[in-house]
């Protein structure tokens, strides 16, 4: 309406007020009153012509009648045509004009405030999406809200309009919102601000473009005081992320390309990519602060997780990766699962991210294992082992280089025998051409160039095996000093050095040779070998597992690298042959063991005939001494050694003194420390007579099957029972000991009284023992145990006498010493006063 | 109460040719040079090269070994057979227990190819010998690297190291002249062992080592 007057730059006056009927006016009776009073003055009143006031006030000055006249009429037209186009409704309660302020819209639209109909909307809307909201929340995945969102769509469009209109009439009924806030209880605040990011959310997902804008008010919610509406914020922004991150990285725009003018699009995607980062970024900030406060740490690892997993590409990798990285060595066992098996699946998965960011991750880790002093849980360097790295990246790339000039030589040629000027400058051409393609096609593509993925696998060997050498340098140096960390992680001081032993021998074909010397050295000395066997070995802090592991992986190292070049690694060999001493079947794992005999004397191409018939006589012993499974181990390495070195057969004879081959040596020490002066030859093994006799089937009909050699020629093997090796069998047997346990349903103590007695027993059923087990009384067990008991404290008692009395006695000695150096002294000054 | 070689009782230094007529412990100076010399094929094994409990003589406990000088040569034998060696006249005693070497006219000390046994029970580094060129080094030559079937891991030049066949006979002894990760850079003819003594020596040099 001024519009239209301000063109014709005539300032109207306002409208009049609107004529009232003169029933219509309800006069006070004071009123009434006064005017009675003062008659005198009415005629004042009364006198009063309205047509004329109503001319004065509505007259525009320095203008023609008729021009104004015809405005008005204008005017009132529009009035008119305005109330037409409204829509009749019913709930459309217009509140009174005089009461409110109209307010113009960016349309350019007057809006009244229609304060009833919003809130009745608002109802409707909560009612509905709570209803969505709660089995939506239950599966914490926004993938399910996909009902019941089309309204959303404008409404959050609209948002920006009306947030305006509230304003005002929240100032209005400030007082009155303040009550009902008041009366909103906790949970329904919850419900509301839930309801709230579920449509935020499905917006979001609905239309990401048009809709980047409501990451920032969920980011907001992120900060809400009530903590679970930050936890489902925090997860429904993961749903969004995961959902709109594109699959590409998005890169900082150079000034350049800022300065160009570009088309409305280009424009809106740039806008759109620009809002993705930056909410991206401050999602990640705030996961990372939220991380350092228990109440959120899991939620957010997890998110923190799947993030890394959803998008390796994406930017502000680097944050993420060093966040999920530290807390690899979490305290917390879910949180540490959570991350191992994040970066697992980044070193897995490498398409996602050409491998970068495996280098990255590779890179922490090792960084982190120099910063905490190795002083870390495994999970830090075991998820290493899931690194994959191709079969030729140790070779040199000094024969593709080779190959090269002679071709371009061929090439060369050829061209100097078609001189025809006009075909080479096509093939220029075309050549040019193809390589442009091929340049833009890599740049486009997600694949790599097989250099550039050999520099960056290299980068991360390089990365890896710094992490390696580093743990084994920590715990040589530490052992040395004897310096015992009190450390919290379990495998005593050296947390690290298991996982680092397995993946050195998982990518032992991929060390350089130049560092194998050094790597061996190491490696004898963390297995407790020492030059000088006579001296009182150091105090060692590896277990025993730790140390046969040594072993297995200096070993594999050879193997794997100088198959060309037999060497013999006697000094593991002698090692070994002193660990299987202290084995111990429930401190130490097995697995270890048998892997060892695998490796050291299974799979070992020759040995030599002293040290095979020490193994041997060990093996037996060793057999005789532990479990069924340890012992079948040992037998199926013990039966191959003897396949293999037929001059101990020997020792299968029943006449021990092993004649002109037991060489220095005429009489077996069991206790020796080297295989070689061991005098194994000269014994017989008699071990194996018993071992036939073991209650376990395979081991005995493994014993008798070795026994039968003695029978046969040299040259003759006799019949394999399997041909499995140590380890095999020894995983075999312990999982079918597994699997037999839960049917037999006996107790420990009445296997071992099954295997005392005769083989009677054994035909009972499973029934007729457990009633044998029942008809023993309270009391006699009562009775037996504490006998038992009694011994035992009768055993303690004299070792704590035993003691006080070496005490005593020591004391005794100790004077007796004091009084012969006196008297020696009084000799001396007596002789030479 | 055993005279060990260790706890060498001091002498009064005697002419040399006096020296070499009977038969003696040996002086401090010439224990050095014989332990020297073993110990470079025994390593830290040395130790029980010499306490081991002795197998040889009569006597229900013949004792440990000890080393005596006799004639210019060092015997290696058990205490028992020492004790029952000096009833022999000086002159007319030939030896006693297994040689091991022999000083020479230089003063130098040399291990003779009778030790062989008894370095190879004890060596701390041994390489084995393809079958064909076995008869080359028994005929006194070095071993060169394509002659090699195995090497004992960590073995340095200098170490002394025991030569034997694959069916684990020992042939010789001689010093590395390069050590197991040279081996793999090394030329096939490269020489990796430099012969000291071989078993051929008894055919070749029989009136010199009775």
């Amino acid at each position: 309406m001024g519009k239209s007057s301000k063109k014709n730059k005539v300032i109207l006056a306002p409208p009049l007020p609107p004529d009232v009927d003169d029933e219509d006016i309800l006069v006070s009776d004071e009123d009434v009153d006064f005017v009675e009073e003062n008659r005198e003055h009415v005629h004042l009143i009364t006198g009063l012509n309205r047509k004329a006031l109503d001319k004065v006030v509505t007259r525009v000055p320095d203008h023609d009648e008729d021009k104004v006249e015809l405005l008005y009429e204008e005017r009132e037209r529009k009035r008119r045509a305005a109330l037409a186009l409204k829509p009749k409704d019913d709930d459309d309660l217009e509140v009174d004009p005089v009461d409110a302020l109209p307010v113009k819209t960016l349309q350019g639209e007057l809006l009244y405030r229609t304060a009833k109909r919003a809130r009745s909307e608002d109802k409707a809307k909560g009612a509905e999406s709570r209803s969505d909201d709660k089995d939506a929340d239950a599966k914490q995945s926004s993938q399910k809200e996909c009902k019941g969102r089309s309204n959303k769509k404008e409404d959050s469009k609209l948002q920006n309009v009306q947030r305006p209109l509230e304003v005002p009439k929240e100032k209005l009924h400030s007082v009155v919102l303040e009550e009902v806030k008041e009366e909103l209880s906790a949970d329904e605040l919850f419900e509301k601000k839930k309801a709230q990011l579920a449509e935020l959310g499905m917006a979001m997902l609905e239309d990401p473009e048009s809709n980047i804008r409501s990451l920032n008010d969920l980011l907001i919610i992120c900060n809400d005081t009530d903590q679970r509406v930050v936890k489902l914020a925090i997860m429904s922004l993961l749903a969004v992320f995961r959902d709109i991150i594109p699959s590409y990285r998005i890169r900082q725009l150079t000034e350049k390309e800022l300065a160009v003018e570009v088309s409305k699009e280009v424009k809106k995607t740039r806008y759109y990519e620009y809002t993705l980062i930056r909410s991206y970024k401050a999602y990640l900030q705030k996961l990372i602060s939220l991380e350092k406060q228990p109440y959120f740490y899991l939620v957010a690892v997890r998110c923190l997780c799947s993030l890394l997993d959803a998008a390796p590409h994406f930017n502000h990798r680097e944050s993420l990766l060093a966040s999920v990285v530290k807390n690899l060595s979490s305290s917390n066992d879910v949180a540490r699962k959570l991350c191992s098996e994040a970066i697992r699946s980044l070193f897995r998965n490498e398409g996602k991210h050409r491998g970068e960011a495996t280098v990255e991750a590779v890179r922490l880790v090792s960084a982190s294992v120099k910063l905490n002093d190795c002083q870390l849980h495994p999970d830090v360097v075991e998820v290493c082992l899931s690194l994959k790295f191709d079969e030729d990246l140790g070779k040199d790339e000094s024969k593709e280089e080779k190959l090269k000039p002679k071709k371009n030589k061929r090439y060369q040629n050829r061209d100097v025998t078609k001189p025809s000027e006009k075909k080479k400058i096509k093939k220029e051409l075309l050549s040019k051409a193809r390589q442009e393609v091929h340049a833009d096609l890599r740049a486009v593509s997600f694949t790599l160039d097989p250099k550039e993925k050999k520099m960056i696998q290299r980068e991360t060997l390089a990365a890896l095996f710094e992490t390696y050498f580093r743990i084994l340098k920590h715990s040589m140096n530490t052992s040395n000093s004897r310096y015992k960390a009190t450390s919290v992680f379990p495998g005593g001081s050296h947390p690290l050095l298991a996982p680092c032993l397995e993946g050195l021998g998982k990518f032992s074909h991929l060390i350089d040779l130049d560092f194998m010397s050094e790597l061996i050295a190491c490696l004898k000395k963390l297995s407790g070998y020492t030059d000088h066997q006579g001296e009182i070995p150091p105090d060692n802090t590896l277990s025993v597992s730790e140390r046969l592991q040594c072993c297995i992986v200096a070993f594999k190292v050879w193997r794997s690298n100088l198959e060309a070049l037999n060497v013999d690694l006697q000094d593991f060999f002698v090692q070994f042959y002193n660990l299987i001493l202290e084995y111990r079947p429930d401190r130490d794992h097995g697995e270890v063991l048998a892997d060892a005999l695998k490796t050291l004397l299974w799979e070992g191409k020759q040995q030599d005939m002293l040290r095979a018939a020490a193994f041997i006589k060990r093996l037996a012993t060793f057999a005789l001494s532990f479990g069924s499974t340890e012992a079948i181990a040992a037998l199926i390495t013990l039966r191959h050694l003897l396949q293999k070195n037929t001059k101990c057969r020997n020792m299968l004879e029943n006449d021990a003194g092993g004649g002109s081959l037991s060489s220095l040596v005429a009489k077996y020490d069991p206790e020796a420390k080297d295989p070689y002066l061991s005098g194994a030859l000269a014994t017989v093994l008699w071990e194996l007579s018993l071992l036939q006799k073991h209650h376990d089937e395979t081991v005995s009909g493994m014993a008798s099957n070795i026994l039968s050699m003695a029978n046969l020629n040299a040259t003759q093997n006799p019949v394999q029972l399997s041909s499995s090796n140590p380890l095999e069998a020894y995983k075999d047997l312990s999982m079918g000991r597994e699997l037999s346990k839960p049917t037999h349903k006996v107790s420990q103590t009445l296997k071992c009284k099954r295997k005392r007695r005769s083989k009677e027993f054994v035909a009972l059923s499973t029934d007729v023992l457990e009633k044998a087990d029942c008809t023993v009384g309270e009391d006699e067990l009562r009775e037996k145990l504490q006998s038992h008991f009694a011994v035992l404290r009768g055993i303690s008692e004299n070792e704590r006498l035993r003691t006080e009395l070496n005490h005593a006695l020591s004391s005794i000695n100790m004077y007796k010493e004091y009084k012969k150096q006196k008297k020696f002294l009084c000799k001396i000054q007596l002789l030479h006063p | 109460p055993s005279p060990t070689f260790t706890a060498a009782p001091p002498q009064p230094p005697a002419p040399k040719p006096a020296a070499a007529s009977i038969m003696r412990p040996l002086d401090e100076k010439e224990t050095t040079m014989v332990f020297e010399k073993l110990f470079k094929f025994t390593g830290p094994n040395l130790k029980h090269l010499l306490e081991r409990p002795s197998v040889e003589g009569p006597d229900p406990e013949p004792g440990r070994y000890c080393l005596r000088l006799h004639k210019n040569r060092v015997f290696y034998a058990s205490e028992s057979l020492v004790r029952r060696a000096t009833a022999v006249s000086r002159t007319r005693l030939a030896g006693v227990g297994t040689p091991i070497g022999k000083f020479t006219h230089g003063g130098a000390f040399h291990l003779t190819v009778h030790a062989l046994d008894l370095l190879a029970a004890h060596a701390r580094r041994r390489i084995w010998l393809k079958p064909d060129t076995e008869r080359s080094f028994l005929f006194g030559n070095s071993v060169p690297k394509s002659a090699l079937a195995r090497i004992t891991e960590n073995t340095k030049s200098g170490d002394g190291v025991v030569v034997m066949s694959m069916a684990d006979v020992p042939l010789g002894f001689g010093v590395a002249a390069r050590g197991a990760q040279d081996c793999r850079k090394a030329d096939t003819n490269a020489v990796v062992v430099l012969h000291q003594s071989d078993a051929g020596e008894y055919l070749r040099k029989e009136e010199e080592l009775m």
